[in-house]
């Protein structure tokens, strides 16, 4: 755009500009009062005159910050003091005009695709669309503002500890509303506007205060996190239907992280996880009071648990004592291999190829609700008025296991272990030089991931009820893989964000399902070539695929100098 | 223009968007419908994407089928019937949230599905705890019905599961009846390891054997594989006079093919997996067998009223290897709805006594007499032998398995 | 001893498919150390790309067999080639020559994408080009004359004719190819760049064009595969490649990965060690239904035990 519009041209347009778009943002806050679709089908029934729907006041909200950001820097400079360094109001309102206009474009393809024809959208809705190109059009034309400095405001702990409360709570708010809507054009909708949001915000410089203001306030951060995730349950007013997916979610983000252990920081590339999540299962099911076990040995579910994760971390021993040595591209194959040996064995022992273990295909049904302490997690429970069912239970529980490993994920991490894992990543020849004894390292690693998954699957195959080969086959291990590529290898928050868009978004959009994998092999390609640290990118990571990116190491090094005297104000800035 | 002006201007129009979203009123008196008939849903759930779905859709299309000629001839006064279906992709977590989906659902009545034995093992429990009766077209998993020791101490599972499709102790017995009946004594066995394979080798067997046959062989096969010379080569030095084949086209076609290639001419026998067009297409030739439920389509008038309609029906997926089954089972769905939903306030009221009506449901369906047994098993004991011939499947021999 | 005879044959046969797979491993890991994990997809598009030239040639099955087996095979194949080839090229521009300076972990990912891209998108459109079939189930591979349903017997030994196909295929494959590294110019330049691509650079080597050489070949073979892969099951499926492909891997790491003579060994001794086991282990365990499984225990106990694989990797790990 740059290229296009010359600077001397923005600056003579300039005040045109900020007119024109103010109109634009007007007409959008109009358009919400109109009727956007013929029928009252489409999305969330946007025919009612007067009276927007949800979607319609989030795309308000949107045109509201197009407004107050083209609006308020009429004040002048002067009024405005430091603010107008701090916030880049420019860029930023372009960014939001954008963003409404991305969720119009959506809004009103999916009423025309539900209503089959761009005749039932109605004239609300060409409102909307015409005033985000009006608003991004004038944007274009205002001269480019430099880059926000949010996160250099001084701020008292109280703000940034209720901007975080605040942040969690609509975290919640978003995930509950998103979660509720079942039609795939409205939750696109809705998509499209946390998209712009996020982007909206981005610019304006929010996230990198908050994740400074995550770093000051670090425990209340989690422990909000948690808190959120735990009040979750509560919005669904009883319905499952969500809560199995969220416990799903849950059971695969786990599985994930445990994977990102060995992907993520140590950069063993294991093609094969699934086998121990299945591993893990398969042991609590048969150790299950479930009629289909056929092992008369029924220990209480915290023994099986801790059994079901040995053995899948035997089996990690196991596979990988003997490959951890060679390089680590055979490694890849070599997992593969194993998990098609798991799964191809545990289809074979079935009384007719081997002892009957696990009921071959067939696999092992009927496994019975856990019940842990005379608390039994099939019965629905009323909690503060509100039914919570099965699945909630479960959802909990795996809460818990989460937070187990995400604790020891961190804690490994800025460990001494964690150091040298990274270092055998980054260069393994090096690392061993250095007296770092990378076998014994990377087998930690390979067991100690196994073991994460073997718990999951302990708690999965009680959920799932039923344990089946077909269930640990290999691409459930290119989908957890591809969750730790696409939220960020080495991260949490971006393996969390990572697990839950590719298990929501196919149960989300069902009509495109037959398209799911060809789209999910697309991802893995452009992830790679175009953005191969991942949403969330690990600052480290992110310096090892730009290599060659001279401002970006620059700025990590920066980043990390300030970060750590934030995290530690009495110490000084540790030299790189 | 100073501040002042601008503050009022921006509360102004905050104030002024708060005061129209808050006027307008989200109701509309014109959308109510026809009051008087309620809505009742029939789900299903199978495998709409993905390599299976041409069955998944052919269930769907009968379903949908059964319903419109249910709502056509208004089988239950007062009462809508409309169909819910939703994809389980063939995978178990999926099915399972399908499954939950539906049943969060209050106009649910009852649902067909699923295709896959494993996938129903995750349904069933989410459908029994919400009471809704579930009958598959497909599963012929013995111990969905029968519990873990369905042979040797039968115990029903869960009260909301019935099906219409045979399990296997009675196509494998037929099968074994047949060929013993054309004087093969000698057969090897090979299965593709999936409970539906595997269950009809035993049954098999077991019949086989009673009636004075041997198994000279008996080999696996993994699904996803398609050279199976190995396997031929070991079935081949035992000389067999005939294979029966547990499992489904896609594999027996290459197989019968592979087999006739290396010099084992001998025909394949398999249950109604097989029974299938693409099976001939695939590699199948003549003289190989297979059997199927019901008597031959051609001479049941209940069946012609199902390939009537659906040809009539305009759908785009033929109706496959278990339409006529889906057909069946959305059709005992409607009948013990009839009786209750009769009494019924509301659909979701009528859930438990759908499930107590199933047990007396009995008509002439697509695949010949619906009824159920106390486990939930499809009473229907008529058989067809079909040979293939000049490229086609022909009747060869009905009967019923005594 | 017929079933001794029986399943060398069958092995050699399977074997033969394998190593002709694995040579397309064994030449691109040679150059750039990159396990195209793709390459079994490469081999499906060989066999789909085949059976659309013969619809093209309009589907002819009554073809004498001398006139299928010298002009309709070949074309088959000449056609499967150019898909295979054309694929295999699309890749690596698109998914992995940008890639060529990022970590290892990052080729290896887009790998697996283009993997799963390459079977869905055959599964999804192979059938929406008109005149070819839906590709979402199996599809029947045509019979030629002169190798479909022919059959040699010695003895209690069937050797079937598209064996004869598969063993000869490869033999007359791994001569031309043994010409083309060690006699052509481009062949000369892939064995330099191997050894040190960046002196082979200086050299005046193009790189990039060796790469792509590299690929070249591998699918060549690899449709020749598919057309022999064809013929011996006599069908083929848009998920043919992934257990193939994983086999084919095995083998060239058994032979020495890098090295093309240990990718024939590796196939052949792959091939006969599978059709062995189904028929020679004692108990349940000799069930054909493990014999995966031994495959893929053999590739762990050559990694513990001769991780340069039965004839020495060419190039050893370098990292």
């Amino acid at each position: 755009m740059k290229a296009i519009i010359s600077d001397e041209l923005k600056l003579r347009l300039r005040y045109q500009a900020r007119a024109v778009g103010i109109v634009g943002a007007l007409a959008m806050i109009a358009s919400i009062f109109l009727t956007w679709a013929y029928g009252h089908e489409a999305l969330d029934d946007m025919a009612y005159p007067g009276a927007p729907s949800p979607l319609q006041l989030f795309f308000g909200l949107l045109a509201l910050l197009v407004l107050a950001l083209l609006a308020i820097p009429l004040v002048g400079k002067p009024k405005l003091g430091r603010w107008a360094r701090i916030v880049a109001w420019n860029t930023t309102a372009k960014t939001a005009a954008l963003a409404a206009l991305g969720m119009a474009v959506v809004a009103v393809a999916g009423i025309a695709i539900e209503l089959g024809g761009l005749i039932n959208v109605d004239p609300g809705g060409w409102v909307a669309l015409a005033g985000g190109l009006v608003s991004v059009a004038s944007t274009l034309f205002l001269p480019d503002s430099p880059e926000p400095s949010l996160e250099r405001v001084k701020s008292p702990k109280w703000l940034q500890i209720s901007v975080i409360g605040v942040a969690m709570a609509l975290v919640l708010f978003g995930a509950a509303f998103a979660l509720g809507l079942s039609d795939a054009g409205s939750f696109l909708t809705f998509a499209a506007f946390l998209v712009g949001l996020v982007m909206v915000l981005r610019q304006f410089g929010a996230f990198d205060w908050l994740s400074i203001a995550g770093a000051n306030n670090n425990r209340v951060l989690v422990l909000s996190a948690f808190a959120v995730a735990f009040v979750f349950p509560f919005t669904q007013d009883g319905s499952d239907a969500n809560m199995s997916i969220a416990a799903q979610v849950l059971i695969f983000a786990a599985t994930a992280l445990g994977l990102n252990i060995v992907v993520g920081l140590v950069g063993l590339l294991d093609l094969g996880y699934i086998a121990f999540l299945g591993a893990g299962a398969f042991t609590a099911a048969v150790l299950s009071e479930s009629a289909f076990s056929r092992i008369d040995f029924h220990p209480p579910f915290i023994v099986t648990v801790l059994i079901s994760g040995t053995v899948a971390s035997v089996l990690g021993l196991l596979i990988g004592a003997p490959t951890l040595r060679v390089s680590g591209d055979y490694l890849a194959i070599v997992t593969l291999a194993f998990g098609e040996i798991f799964r191809i064995t545990m289809n074979n022992l079935d009384g007719s190829d081997g002892p009957n273990i696990t009921n071959g295909s067939a696999g092992i049904p009927g496994i019975p609700d856990l019940d842990l302490f005379g608390f039994n997690f099939g019965d629905p429970h009323i909690i503060l008025g509100i039914d919570i069912g099965r699945f909630a239970n479960y959802y909990w529980l795996m809460l818990l296991v989460m937070g187990l490993i995400i604790v020891v994920f961190t804690n490994l991490n800025h460990s001494r272990i964690g150091r040298g894992w990274v270092a055998i990543r980054e260069d393994e020849l090096a690392a061993e030089a250095m007296g770092v004894n990378t076998f014994a390292l990377k087998l930690l690693a390979f067991s100690g991931g196994a073991f994460l998954a073997g718990v999951a699957g302990a708690v999965k195959a009680h959920h799932d009820v039923s344990v089946t080969p077909e269930q640990y086959v290999f691409l459930e291990s290119a989908f957890l893989l591809a969750a730790v590529v696409l939220g960020g290898m080495g991260t949490v928050a971006g393996v969390l964000i990572g697990a839950t868009i590719l298990k929501l978004l196919p149960e989300k959009l069902r009509f495109f399902s037959d398209y799911r994998l060809l789209m999910f092999g697309l991802l893995m390609v452009f992830m790679m070539r175009f953005r191969p640290e991942g949403i969330v990118a690990d600052e480290r990571r992110q310096l090892e695929f730009h290599a060659e990116d001279e401002e970006l190491a620059d700025e990590v090094e920066e980043e990390l100098i300030t970060h750590h005297a934030h995290l530690n104000p009495d110490r000084k800035a540790f030299e790189l | 223009m100073n501040k002042r002006t601008f503050k009022l201007a921006g509360v102004a129009i905050l104030a002024s968007t708060l005061a129209l979203a808050g006027c307008g009123a989200r109701t509309d008196a014109g959308t109510g419908g026809a009051t008087g008939t309620k809505v009742a849903k029939i789900g299903v759930i199978a495998p709409l994407s993905g390599d299976l779905s041409a069955m998944g859709l052919g269930i769907k299309n009968s379903v949908d089928l059964a319903i419109k000629q249910a709502n056509a001839s208004n089988a239950i006064p007062g009462w809508k019937l409309e169909l819910a279906a939703e994809d389980d992709q063939a995978t178990p977590d999926v099915g399972k949230n399908a499954a939950t989906k539906l049943a969060s659902d209050d106009a649910v009545v009852g649902i067909v599905g699923t295709l896959n034995s494993g996938v129903a093992q995750s349904t069933i429990p989410v459908l029994d705890a919400a009471k809704i009766v579930q009958v598959s077209p497909a599963n012929t998993n013995p111990s969905l019905t029968k519990g873990a020791d369905y042979l040797t101490a039968p115990k029903r599972s869960n009260a909301n599961y019935f099906r219409t499709c045979t399990t296997d102790d009675v196509q494998g017995p037929f099968a074994a009846q047949y060929l013993l009946g054309t004087g093969v004594k000698k057969v090897a066995t090979i299965h593709d390891k999936t409970p539906y394979g595997q269950g009809l080798v035993t049954e098999f067997a077991k019949a086989f054997t009673a009636g004075g046959g041997t198994v000279v062989g008996a080999e696996t096969i993994n699904p996803d594989d398609d050279n199976f010379s190995a396997v031929v080569s070991k079935v081949k030095a035992v000389a067999p006079e005939a294979i029966y084949y547990g499992g489904v086209y896609s594999e027996a076609g290459p197989l019968s093919k592979q087999a006739k290639a290396a010099g084992l001419k001998v025909p394949l026998m398999g249950g109604d997996g097989i029974y299938d067009g693409n099976f001939m297409k695939l590699g199948g030739t003549d003289g190989d067998l297979a059997t199927s439920v019901g008597a031959p389509v051609e001479t049941l008038a209940s069946a012609k009223a199902f390939l009537d309609g659906y040809k009539a029906g305009g759908y785009t997926d033929g109706y496959s290897a278990y339409g006529a089954y889906a057909y069946d089972a959305a059709n005992s769905i409607i009948a013990a709805l009839k009786t209750s939903l009769a009494s019924a306030a509301d659909a979701k009221s009528a859930r438990a006594g759908t499930i107590t009506a199933m047990s007396s449901v009995a008509f002439e369906g697509a695949t010949g007499k619906v009824a159920f047994d106390q486990y939930g098993d499809s009473v229907s004991r008529v058989l067809t032998v079909y040979k293939v011939s000049g490229g086609a499947w022909k009747a060869e021999k009905t009967g019923e398995l005594k | 001893m017929d079933l001794f005879f029986q399943q060398l044959i069958n092995g050699l046969s399977l074997g033969s498919l394998y190593a002709l797979i694995a040579v397309g491993y064994t030449v691109v890991y040679g150059i750039v150390q990159l396990i195209n994990f793709a390459h079994g997809e490469i081999f499906m598009i060989g066999a789909f790309g085949s059976f659309a030239t013969w619809t093209v040639m309009g589907s002819p099955t009554d073809w004498p067999a001398t006139g299928s087996l010298l002009i309709l095979l070949p074309v088959m194949i000449l056609g499967g080639m150019a898909a295979s080839i054309s694929v295999a090229l699309l890749t690596e521009r698109f998914a992995y020559r940008p890639l060529r300076n990022a970590p290892r972990l990052a080729p290896l990912i887009s790998a697996i994408g283009v993997s799963v891209f390459l079977q869905e998108f055959v599964r999804l459109f192979y059938g929406r080009i008109p005149g070819l079939p839906d590709a979402k189930s199996s599809i029947p591979f045509p019979a030629i004359n002169g190798i479909t349903g022919e059959i040699i017997q010695i003895g209690g030994v069937t050797i079937q004719m598209s064996a004869v196909f598969t063993v000869g295929a490869l033999a007359v494959s791994t001569a031309f190819l043994w010409f083309f590294v060690n006699r052509t110019r481009t062949g000369r330049a892939m064995i330099a760049t191997s050894q040190d691509p960046d002196t082979a650079r200086l050299m005046g080597i193009n790189v990039d064009r060796v790469i792509m050489a590299a690929f070249a070949v591998g699918a060549a073979l690899a449709a020749i595969a598919g057309v022999a892969h064809g013929l011996t099951n006599g069908n083929i499926g848009f998920r043919m490649g992934f257990l193939a492909g994983l086999k084919a891997f095995t083998a060239a790491v058994l032979g020495g990965i890098g090295n093309i003579n240990g990718a024939v060994v590796g196939g052949l001794v792959l091939g006969v060690a599978e059709a062995m086991a189904t028929s020679f282990i004692p108990g349940q365990l000799g069930s054909s239904a493990w014999k995966d499984v031994w495959a893929f225990v053999l590739l762990i106990l050559v990694l513990v035990f001769r991780p340069q694989g039965l004839l020495g990797a060419k190039v050893v790990d370098r990292a």
